[in-house]
């Protein structure tokens, strides 16, 4: 039943004066109305033979569009005159460029291409939630819905994060590859690995003769070395309740995945082997071996779900895992937040088995507001208690950081924005003196 | 600490504004209970002793020696007046049905005529020269001479509560006589009609007060007989014109029964039978219209053709299928889990207004001085165990080496205020003077471990 038999039957209303019964008219015109309801439902095209599939973009980075198809198959004898609504979750951003009130049309064994161009506003999966169409009849005072007629066709399209510092990549790898020595014509660059032995010529290095291959040769040889190869970095996220604070408008996660997807592409150039792990009460992913530049989207789709979670983050697991699967000397980069509360009572008590073992990084994006209460003058007592709560707040966080640097652990503490240069920068002053 | 204070200053507005909604709205509900209504039950009835009837002055006039006879119908009362000199005296004109105000004009001469309040429309359709100018909040006590002289002498000396209505004429100069400052109107003629503008003068409650009593038995006294016309709800339709012509005839042998006092009040026997050709008994005027109109259907079936209630029908029918139609919906609503979010630094407020809170003045004092200090040494770049640090900043920024070491050690501050002070002080004495590119917290050891 449609608005079309409701003003069909007010429309009919207004010829009652000129009947002589009126009632009995009322009765004649609500039994034809009703009639032709029926025989318009009989008429309509069966949901049965319709069939739904979809096809279009599996994954789309924040912040753009992606386009999916539904291919709507009439495979019943009559014509489909149809409304139909392709539901998506709403943070899925899904925009029909056939609006769910226009009527569409499809003969009997066509298909029709309904495509939805979705700008998501959030990372992370965005499913399809129904597909519902309503098949009227010929006259369009009547039509058939039914809930999974056809079947919706399950679709969920990724959304990845925007990786807003994929700016910094092209100057990142430039001083990479001035560490590397393969650009600029220094000779070959420092390190500490061994690369090749070659001629002495003036200018060169004389503690890098190699005393031994020279009284081997006749003529002086010397050493060249190069960075370090092939080691590995792991990139731990924690996402427990820490990871859910709000920085500016975006959760300290963010912040988290963006500077690990900035670091990862940055070893993985380098040819170091990066494993990620992101955990807080239970492992919630772990992605290995992006050794090749090609393997960085793998990394990027497994991140993209992430969420925070209210846990406390069990860094005993953590670290459990960490000395389990990583066996070699690596670099741990854990991408936390420096919050005495819950590093000091989870971090500190595994720290030197990790550290003995490992070379552990931490870094964390900073609260923009501590610096806007700490460096604006007060204007009213309130403005005062805050600016001590948070001088309170720097100062235990120093404390920590003291305790970190204890067992030889860097920290990495930025503002938000500035956290994936910075932790790049950091990661190349390491490779280049040869630390990692 | 803000959202109490947001709900005390909310009060500060709130309470004044509702305190004065509640002096106005009792004001007004005390206003419409103590002045009547000309339809409440009882109003100014002669058997009626409450303070808004008039059993007072009707024994009033019964001491005067004046004739009371109280008349429940209208025609019958005047049918009454034309026997002799009387006055008729309307308490509630207000419930005289539209068709009778016409055969006021019809009273014989040596009939009075007193209304009390009436409408404008009963004032037009009487056809007196008199339309309402401005109406005061309550009966005013006035002196009938006040604003010139007046044409009733028998009121002579009394003020009475007479200006609540008032009247202004709209005839020929000379036709109207306005007393008591236009609160009482007579307009002269055969049959002398009296509007009264209160009706406080008349009423048990009020006519203990001023001469009200001597002002309205002198008014109603002058022709020694008066006619109470006492309806109980709006007056019945008068019958038809052949009816009425056909009626005298046959009233006057059962009609005149008097009513002397108030205290035999049997009203519906003497009238019942004068009225039966018009209506049923008149004894209770709300009950008469009853029967009548129960013996059909509702009329209301009758004021319209049948088609407009088909098509009334029809399109409550066609309602129907639309609301039908909508209550289909195309699909189920999307459900979609949000994920968690803590704003920014909450713990930090958090910390904030419980130090607030506790006045916690020597805390916070001790935090922020312990910063200025860590900020003033990796500023000027003293070691962790400078002994006086307030020394080497007053040389650094020319203030008085006691002045810094009281803003750097002095005692914990009392007040919020003198801890506001200490908190710029301290501010602006560890501000980097040049403008800095890195933030005071700085960002802390960037990478190389310590």
């Amino acid at each position: 039943m449609t608005w079309r038999a409701a003003a069909l039957l007010a429309v009919g209303a207004l010829t009652l004066p000129a009947w002589p019964a009126p009632f009995v008219g009322v009765a004649v015109m609500t039994g034809v109305v009703l009639l032709l309801c029926a025989l318009d439902f009989g008429l309509a095209a069966p949901l049965r033979g319709l069939t739904a599939e979809r096809d279009g973009d599996r994954s789309v980075r924040l912040g753009e569009t992606a386009t999916v198809t539904v291919q709507l198959h009439n495979a019943s004898g009559r014509t489909l005159h149809a409304q139909i609504r392709d539901a998506w979750v709403p943070s899925a951003g899904a925009q029909p460029d056939v609006p769910p009130d226009r009527v569409v049309h499809v003969p009997a064994g066509d298909v029709a291409a309904l495509p939805s161009r979705l700008t998501p506003t959030r990372r992370g999966d965005r499913p399809a939630v129904a597909l519902t169409v309503r098949s009227l009849g010929p006259l369009g005072l009547a039509f058939r819905q039914r809930t999974g007629r056809p079947p919706t066709p399950p679709w969920t399209l990724r959304v990845l994060p925007r990786f807003d510092s994929r700016r910094h990549l092209p100057e990142k790898l430039s001083r990479l590859r001035v560490i590397d020595g393969t650009q600029v014509g220094q000779g070959r660059g420092a390190g500490t690995e061994f690369d090749t032995l070659h001629e002495y010529v003036p200018g060169d290095d004389v503690r890098s003769i190699d005393w031994r291959a020279s009284a081997r040769r006749a003529e002086v040889l010397v050493r060249t070395w190069r960075p370090e190869r092939d080691r590995r970095l792991v990139c731990v996220l924690d996402t427990g309740r820490t990871s859910a604070v709000l920085l500016g408008d975006e959760p300290r996660l963010d912040a988290s995945i963006d500077a690990a997807l900035l670091l990862t592409a940055l070893a993985a150039r380098a040819g170091d082997r990066v494993d990620v792990l992101a955990a807080d009460a239970v492992s919630r992913a772990s992605i290995g071996g992006a050794e090749r530049p090609a393997q960085w989207p793998r990394l990027a789709h497994a991140l993209a779900p992430l969420q925070p979670a209210l846990v406390e983050t069990d860094f005993q697991l953590i670290a459990g895992e960490l000395l389990r699967r990583h066996r070699p000397r690596s670099l741990v980069v854990l991408l936390t937040s420096l919050e005495p509360g819950a590093l000091g009572s989870g971090l500190l008590p595994v720290l030197p088995r990790l550290a003995a073992r490992h070379r552990v990084l931490v870094a964390a994006a900073q609260d923009p507001v501590l610096t806007a209460l700490t460096s604006t003058p007060p204007r009213h007592p309130r403005d005062a208690y805050n600016a001590a709560a948070a001088w309170r707040t720097l100062a235990e966080r120093d404390r920590l950081t003291a305790a970190l640097a204890r067992y030889d652990v860097a920290v990495v503490d930025v503002p938000a924005p500035r956290l994936a240069p910075a932790l790049a920068d950091t990661y190349l002053r390491l490779k280049a003196t040869g630390r990692l | 600490m803000s959202a109490p204070r947001v709900r005390r200053r909310r009060h500060r507005i709130l309470i004044p504004v509702l305190l004065s909604a509640l002096v106005v709205i009792t004001t007004l509900v005390t206003h419409a209970i103590d002045q009547p209504n000309q339809t409440d039950a009882g109003f100014l009835s002669p058997l009626s002793t409450g303070d808004d009837g008039g059993s007072r002055l009707a024994a009033g006039l019964a001491e005067r020696g004046v004739q009371v006879r109280r008349e429940t119908d209208t025609l019958a009362a005047l049918r009454a007046a034309r026997s002799g000199p009387a006055t008729l005296f309307v308490p509630a004109p207000q419930l005289l049905h539209p068709q009778t105000v016409d055969d006021l004009n019809l009273l014989p001469g040596h009939t009075r005529l007193v209304l009390v309040d009436p409408p404008r429309r009963v004032l037009d359709a009487a056809g007196m020269p008199l339309r309402p100018a401005g109406r005061r909040w309550a009966a005013r006590a006035v002196a009938p001479h006040l604003t010139g002289p007046c044409a009733l002498p028998e009121v002579t000396g009394a003020t009475a509560a007479v200006a609540r209505q008032r009247y202004a004429p709209t005839g020929p100069p000379g036709s109207v006589d306005l007393c008591y400052s236009a609160g009482l109107a007579r307009l002269p003629g055969a049959a002398e009609n009296v509007v009264v503008g209160a009706s406080d003068p008349f009423r048990n409650g009020r006519i203990g007060e001023w001469d009200n009593e001597l002002f309205a038995t002198a008014l109603l006294a002058t022709t020694g007989r008066v006619l109470w016309l006492d309806l109980d709800g709006p007056a019945p339709p008068p019958p038809t014109p052949s009816t009425v012509r056909t009626t005298p005839p046959s009233e006057p042998d059962g009609g005149p029964y008097d009513e002397p006092d108030d205290d035999q009040g049997d009203p519906g026997a003497g009238d019942s039978t004068e009225t039966t050709p018009a209506a049923p008994p008149g004894g209770n005027a709300s009950g008469s219209g009853g029967p009548g109109r129960e013996q059909t259907s509702n009329p209301l079936w009758s004021a319209f053709p049948p088609w407009f209630w088909a098509l009334l029908a029809q399109l409550v029918l066609a309602a129907l299928l639309i609301a039908v139609a909508r209550a289909r919906r195309f699909g189920p609503p999307t459900p979609e889990p949000l994920p968690v979010t803590v704003p920014a630094a909450e713990t930090v407020f958090g910390r904030a207004r419980l130090y607030h809170q506790a006045k916690a003045h020597q805390s916070a004092a001790e935090v922020l001085r312990a910063a200025a200090k860590d900020r003033l040494g990796r500023r000027l770049h003293l070691p962790a165990d400078t002994p006086d640090v307030a020394a080497v900043v007053a040389a650094e920024t020319g203030e008085h080496p006691d002045t810094v070491r009281d803003l750097l050690h002095g005692d914990a501050p009392d007040t919020d205020q003198e801890l506001l002070e200490l908190a710029k002080d301290l501010d602006r004495t560890a501000r980097d003077p040049r403008p800095s590119p890195v933030r005071p917290p700085l960002p802390r050891s960037e990478g190389d471990p310590r």
